[in-house]
Formats: structure tokens, C-alpha cells, sequence
């Protein structure tokens, strides 16, 4: 899928950042020592498959080059493997019984965590008695990767969403990034019009068909398409129904403009044909490929729903995490998962500059690299203000169906637009859910 | 592999047909080792998967926990209660009788002007023609994505043109989605059953042709009353490929349009990846799911094997 090109895009933007601020804090953060530490080897191969050059690719051969400061006979493979093939690998090698084919540790979306983990349980390495210290990372992103309270994933790729806007646009009608931030649904309605109106120009750009506008939506207040008992939870979510009826809204303005690709998508703000997005913070790489529009974007929190208990002005899309294989060298991988991604602000700081790869962990969220001003944001310090709402995000339930009922709900979406009730199409994609699941 | 040499041989005429039969069955042998490779390959790279998939498609469970389905077939039951399934069904179904009778259509009458020897740069028109089924599925798809944007070569030609006021969303309304798909297929396609007619066209003796214009057929008729049924193992047969080609369509529902709007426009194969590699893995679902996609090309395969027996 096309997804995954985003990060192409925000690796490559966003190295041009900082190149003055490598390895200024050396603190290891592993001083408690480890716990299941006395069995790590002190040698040994590990193999790792992860899909970006410029992003998850090069932090792990960063992670891998500062574990070797203390382990010098560990060699760190990396193969660069696209998500699609990691999943396809991942399912094959599990049907076929050939788990042991495959690397010690794989990056996964956090998307298809619970389903990967869920199916193939023999396959995944339980961390929780690693060492790493999971209560470091934001309850939502462990979320993604916790199956029946055991941890079976290191968090990775932060992805907390932003509501990015063009402050040249804004100006022309009298607003500013402030009146976007901490507002609703209902105030990002009535200013969109008025952007409309006034520039032509609409605030809003989603891939149609697609259903990560409407999850960012339903996860800022909590709610999830399934419920405590795992259950498919649309029909009568009502929540969700908020959400549709604002997406309706957003659509029948002309505040929101739907587009049927990826690059239309990313084109639309290069392009100045939208005044902003809101998606996961990794789209601002995309954001940055338009060099002349540098100084002219700021970020804020994304608006909150009305009417539904739990609303925030945080919510993410997307996202991964790093998983180690039962049938490798499960307690090396393990070992450097928590002294690197899990145990060192160095690596976050080496990492953050040249790659943009925010970090999930908070311990380095604290570090001066990520106060520091970007210029192509009008000077904002916009990593360490996407830290500061990754904390904030609502937790949201994946499970094994979740990819089923992200579908339907897309498709239901789709129908709404043309004219179909938001109960007949909810009650049907629910149905098409239930189906999955029987 | 040569039999020990037996006593057993008393009379000499048995002994000579013995030796006969030898050397036949040598000859068989011969033949056999050099089907061998071939056929072990099959077997193994083919039918041993056949076979595991027809006895997946009676399993069900989670992951790779499987026991066998019960009743066994209700994998296959459950292809009936399926929503997703049935459209799927349909929009193959669609791009089947839509697509492949306007392009066999179009083929045999491109390979009969082009047939005509009289015309000037024959060689470039049918390599031009030819051309696009040496485009790979994926960049053609990608290409006609491109073309029929909202702000795509399409929709500016048609305003340009003034034939259209306001950019139409192709790929985002049901049936201009699956539209471009078919004319998609007829664009990658129709060159390479134009081939085959043209390859049936050599065989056809010019003298039944002038036998028809002394009898006083126009061209039309002549095409339709001699060059027609002549070629009909020709069009049999890419009948047939088709038909076994489109049931089988992925690429352009994968790349082109995503299967979107709303599921409008998936086939059936690219559901078939969806349940096993996108969603949660439901393999034996899935192969319940190529059997019956197994059984459609073959009935229709042998229906058409059958309308196009009756000539003969």
C-alpha cells in the first residue's frame, strides 16, 4: 500500500534540520541494571528487517553502532524490507511452520501488531520480564503492541497526530494558528468556511475511501471500534457516529476535499491547494518537500469532537514498533532493544535531527535537540510540542480485526457521502465485521 | 534401468517378440525421462499445492491452529453469506461480460484491416498495437491512475475540449471507477489477441476468399460467412484465456483504483490476497475461495469449449 512512502518523505526533508546537535547528551539511562541481563550474550548476529533508508533502517543502524560501545562482538544485520513484504513474509513463514527463517527483530505497523500476535503467538517473544521499562512510553503507543497484558513490542515511530496549517492562508482572513488550537470540530467548521470563502482554498485534504481521517477522529475521545469484550463495536457507537456526521459536514462545506490517491493527497498541500492537514506528525517530511512555503507552516493539537464524553485534542495514525522473534536470539535482540530504543536519550538525539524519528520514549523527549526552533515552522519547536501532545493521546483497541473494521467503516463512509443513512451503512458494515469474525 | 537377462527364453519366436517389446518399451522409457522433469515439476510446484489448498479450504481456525471445518464444507457455505464475496463476484463478472467481448471484437477488426497486404507500414501499426502488453500490470495501472485524477490528462482534455464542465471523479464513483478499469483491460489487452488473430489469419486460403468475392459477397460478408468461422478455434481460444484471465484479475483493482470506492470495483483475487495477507489470515477461507474461482473458470471454460464444438 501507499502508505509507506510517507516516510521516504519525512526522512529526506527533514534531514536538512539540524546537523549541529549529534550525541550532546551521553546519558545511557540503563543504570538499574539488567534484569534478564546475565544470560544476554556477549557475541552473536542479529538480523533485523525494517523498511525505510532514511528512517527506521538508519536508526537501527544508529541503535545497532551504540550497542556496540559495550558489546563490540555484536554485529547488527539490517535488511531493508518493505511493510508489505514483512507482513506477507511474516504470514508465510508462520503457515509454512518456518518460523525459525525468521530475523531476530522486525519492525511492524502497530496497526497489525495485535493481529500478527494474536495468530502467531509461537512466533513473537513475550518482553514484559526484559527489562524494558514500559511504563517510560505513552500508555497509548504500548497499547498497540500489549496482547493479553503481556509486551510484545519496543514502540518506535510516534504517531501522534498534528494539525498542520499554513499561516500565510490564515492571515488572509484575519486568523491565526492560536484560534486553531485546543478548539472543536464546530469552530474548525465555521473558520473553515470562512477560509473557503475567502481564499477559495479548503483547510482540509483526505485520501477518499480511506478511513485514517475518521480513526484519528473516534481515537481523540477514546473510542475504539471494538469493545471491552472484543466485540465489533459500530453499529451502536456513538461516537462514531459523531465522527461521520462531522466528516459529512466537513465534505458538504467544502471545508475537507477528497482526493483518490496518495500523491493527490501529498500534492494537494505541496501544492498550495489546501491551508492545511491533520495526520500523523510523520507527514510533515511530506509537508517539507515544498521548500518555498518554508516559515509558512506551524502546528497545533487537532480539534476535539462535541457531544462525546472523553473528547481530547490528541489522537495519532499509524505508527510501529519493534518486535523480537521467539525463535531467534531472542534475549541479545531483547538486550539491545532496551539499551538503544528503550534506554538511550544518545540515540534518540543522534536520530531525531537527521531523520525526524520522534521519539515514543519520554526520558528523551526531554532533551535539548527537541526544544530546539525549526525554521520551516515559523520557528516553533514543533518536536518538542508533538511530545508534549504524544502524552495526551487516548489509547485505542487494534485487535486482530482491526484492519477488517477500519475497512468497513471507510466503506460505510463512502456510502454515507452518496446519500445512504449513517445507521443503514453502520448497521451493514457491522455486519461485514461480525462475518469476519464468525 | 535395462531388465537383468532372464533364462527363461525357450522358443526363439517368443524370444523375438520379447525382444520386440523391449525396444518398445525403451522408446516408452525414453519418452518418459524426457516428460519426467516436466511432470515431477508439476506435480510438485502444481498439483502438490492444489491438493494442500483443496484440503485447507475443508479447515478452518486461527493462525496456523487448524482443524477441520464443521460440517467440512462450510468454508464453501460461507462464500454464499458473504457481502464483500458477492460483490466481488459481481465486479468480476462485470469486467467479464463488458470487457472481453468488446475486446475480441476490437481485436478481430484490427487484425483484419491490418491483415490486408495492401496497406502501407503494416509492421508499425501492429507492433504499436502489440506494444502495450509489454508494459508491466503495475505501471500501466499507476499510469491510468495518473490520467484519471480529478486533476488528471483526462479530465483536462475533456474540459479543454469543452465537453465537460466540471472535473469528473473517475476513480471515485462506482461505475466510471469500474469503467476506466475496462478500458484499462481493452487498452493493455486488446493488442495481444489481436496477435493471435492475425497468426489464425496466415491460415486462412486466399482462395476461399476470392471464391467468396466471384460469388458476389461484399467484405462483410465475406468476413463473417468464411474469414468468421475459420478463425473459430482462434477465437475460441483467446475466449477462453480471457475469460480464465479476468476471473483471475488482481493488478488493476490492486493499483488502479484500490479496490475502492467502497469495495466497488474489487475482484475477486484481490480479495482473496485481502483475506490472507491484509486482514486477519483466514487461509482456509481463502483457498475455499480460489476453488471457487477454480470452478468458475472451469465451467465456463467447458461451456464455451462446447458452443464452439458445434461447428465442427
Amino acid at each position: 500500500m501507499f502508505e509507506l512512502n510517507r516516510r521516504h518523505l519525512l526522512a529526506g526533508a527533514l534531514s536538512a534540520a539540524a546537523v549541529t546537535m549529534v550525541g550532546c547528551s551521553g546519558s545511557d539511562g540503563d543504570s538499574e541494571g539488567p534484569k534478564a541481563g546475565d544470560k544476554v550474550p556477549t557475541s552473536g548476529e542479529l538480523s533485523v528487517w525494517c523498511w525505510d533508508p532514511a528512517f527506521n533502517v538508519y536508526a537501527m543502524k544508529e541503535a545497532a553502532k551504540i550497542y556496540q560501545k559495550t558489546s563490540p562482538e555484536v554485529k547488527v544485520d539490517v535488511k531493508e524490507t518493505p511493510w508489505d513484504d514483512i507482513q506477507t513474509k511474516v504470514t508465510t513463514l508462520a503457515q509454512s511452520k518456518k518460523g525459525d527463517q525468521l530475523p531476530d527483530i522486525l519492525l511492524v505497523q502497530n496497526n497489525a501488531f495485535q493481529k500478527n500476535v494474536i495468530n502467531y503467538p509461537e512466533l513473537f517473544a513475550d518482553l514484559s520480564d526484559s527489562g524494558v521499562a514500559f511504563d517510560e512510553f505513552g500508555e497509548s503507543v504500548v497499547g498497540y503492541s500489549k496482547i493479553d497484558g503481556k509486551n510484545y513490542g519496543v514502540p518506535f515511530d510516534n504517531g501522534t497526530a498534528i494539525n498542520a496549517l499554513r499561516t500565510d492562508l490564515l492571515e488572509k482572513v484575519g486568523l491565526k494558528v492560536s484560534d486553531f488550537t485546543d478548539i472543536t470540530w464546530d469552530d474548525y467548521l465555521t473558520m473553515g468556511k470562512d477560509v473557503k470563502a475567502k481564499t477559495g482554498k479548503p483547510l482540509l485534504s483526505a485520501q477518499s475511501g480511506q478511513s485514517d481521517m475518521l480513526m484519528m477522529m473516534l481515537q481523540s475521545a477514546g473510542a475504539s471500534l471494538f469493545g471491552d469484550d472484543e466485540k465489533a463495536n459500530i453499529a451502536n457507537n456513538e461516537t462514531l457516529k459523531v465522527v461521520m456526521k462531522y466528516y459529512g459536514e466537513l465534505m458538504k462545506s467544502g471545508v475537507l476535499v477528497e482526493l483518490n490517491s496518495w500523491d493527490q493527497y501529498i500534492g494537494s498541500f505541496v501544492n498550495s491547494n489546501v491551508a492545511g492537514t491533520i495526520n500523523g506528525v510523520w507527514i510533515l517530511g511530506s509537508v517539507q518537500t515544498a521548500k518555498d512555503q518554508a516559515g509558512k507552516w506551524e502546528i497545533t493539537n487537532v480539534p476535539k469532537l462535541v457531544g462525546v464524553d472523553g473528547a481530547t485534542n490528541y489522537t495519532a495514525n499509524g505508527g510501529s514498533s519493534w518486535a523480537v522473534s521467539a525463535k531467534g536470539d531472542t534475549a541479545l535482540a531483547a538486550d539491545l532493544l532496551k539499551k538503544t530504543f528503550a534506554g538511550s536519550t544518545e540515540l534518540y538525539d543522534t536520530i531525531l535531527p537527521k531523520s525526524g524519528a520522534l521519539a515514543n520514549w519520554s526520558p528523551a523527549g526531554k532533551s535539548e535537540v527537541y526544544k530546539k526552533p525549526q525554521p520551516f515552522f515559523n520557528n516553533q519547536p514543533i518536536y518538542s510540542k508533538v511530545v508534549e501532545f504524544a502524552g495526551k493521546v487516548p489509547s485505542n483497541k487494534t485487535g486482530a480485526y482491526y484492519y477488517e473494521a477500519r475497512d468497513a467503516v471507510a466503506a460505510a463512509m463512502v456510502k454515507v457521502l452518496k446519500g445512504t443513512k449513517i445507521d443503514e451503512a453502520l448497521a451493514e458494515a457491522q455486519k461485514n465485521v461480525e462475518f469476519a469474525m464468525k | 534401468m535395462t531388465a537383468p537377462p532372464t533364462s527363461e527364453v525357450e522358443a526363439p519366436d517368443r524370444a523375438q517378440g520379447k525382444v520386440r517389446f523391449r525396444s518398445e518399451q525403451r522408446r516408452n522409457l525414453t519418452g518418459w525421462v524426457f516428460l519426467l522433469p516436466a511432470a515431477i515439476l508439476i506435480c510438485l510446484m502444481n498439483f502438490y499445492p492444489m491438493v494442500q489448498a483443496l484440503i485447507m479450504s475443508l479447515k478452518t481456525g486461527r493462525g496456523t491452529r487448524f482443524r477441520w471445518a464443521d460440517p467440512l464444507w462450510e468454508n464453501y457455505t460461507r462464500l454464499f453469506d458473504d457481502d464483500i464475496f458477492r460483490t466481488t463476484l459481481f465486479n468480476t463478472f462485470f469486467y467479464l461480460i463488458v470487457q472481453v467481448p468488446i475486446m475480441l471484437g476490437l481485436a478481430l477488426l484490427l487484425a483484419t484491416l491490418l491483415n490486408n497486404p495492401n496497406l502501407r507500414f503494416r509492421g508499425l501499426w501492429r507492433t504499436m498495437i502489440f506494444l502495450p502488453c509489454a508494459v508491466s500490470l503495475v505501471s500501466y495501472s499507476l499510469v491510468f491512475r495518473t490520467m484519471f485524477a480529478t486533476d488528471g490528462l483526462v479530465n483536462d482534455t475533456l474540459i479543454g475540449l469543452h465537453l465537460s464542465n466540471a472535473p469528473i471523479d473517475w476513480l471515485g464513483n462506482t461505475w466510471t471507477a469500474r469503467i476506466v478499469i475496462v478500458l484499462g483491460l481493452l487498452w493493455r489487452w486488446t493488442g495481444y489477441n489481436m496477435v493471435f488473430f492475425l497468426a489464425g489469419l496466415q491460415n486462412i486460403e486466399s482462395s476461399t476468399l476470392e471464391a467468396a468475392r466471384v460469388d458476389g459477397a461484399n467484405a462483410w460478408r465475406t468476413f463473417w460467412h468464411v474469414t468468421v468461422p475459420q478463425l473459430k478455434p482462434m477465437i475460441l481460444l483467446c475466449a477462453i484465456m480471457s475469460t480464465n484471465g479476468t476471473l483471475q484479475l488482481f493488478d488493476e483493482s490492486w493499483n488502479l483504483t484500490q479496490g475502492g470506492p467502497a469495495n466497488s470495483t474489487m475482484t475477486m483475487s484481490h480479495y482473496l490476497y485481502q483475506l490472507s495477507f491484509n486482514r486477519n489470515p483466514n487461509f482456509g477461507y481463502a483457498s475455499a475461495l480460489s476453488y471457487a474461482i477454480l470452478i468458475m473458470v472451469a465451467v465456463l471454460a467447458f461451456i464455451q469449449l462446447k458452443v464452439g464444438d458445434k461447428r465442427d
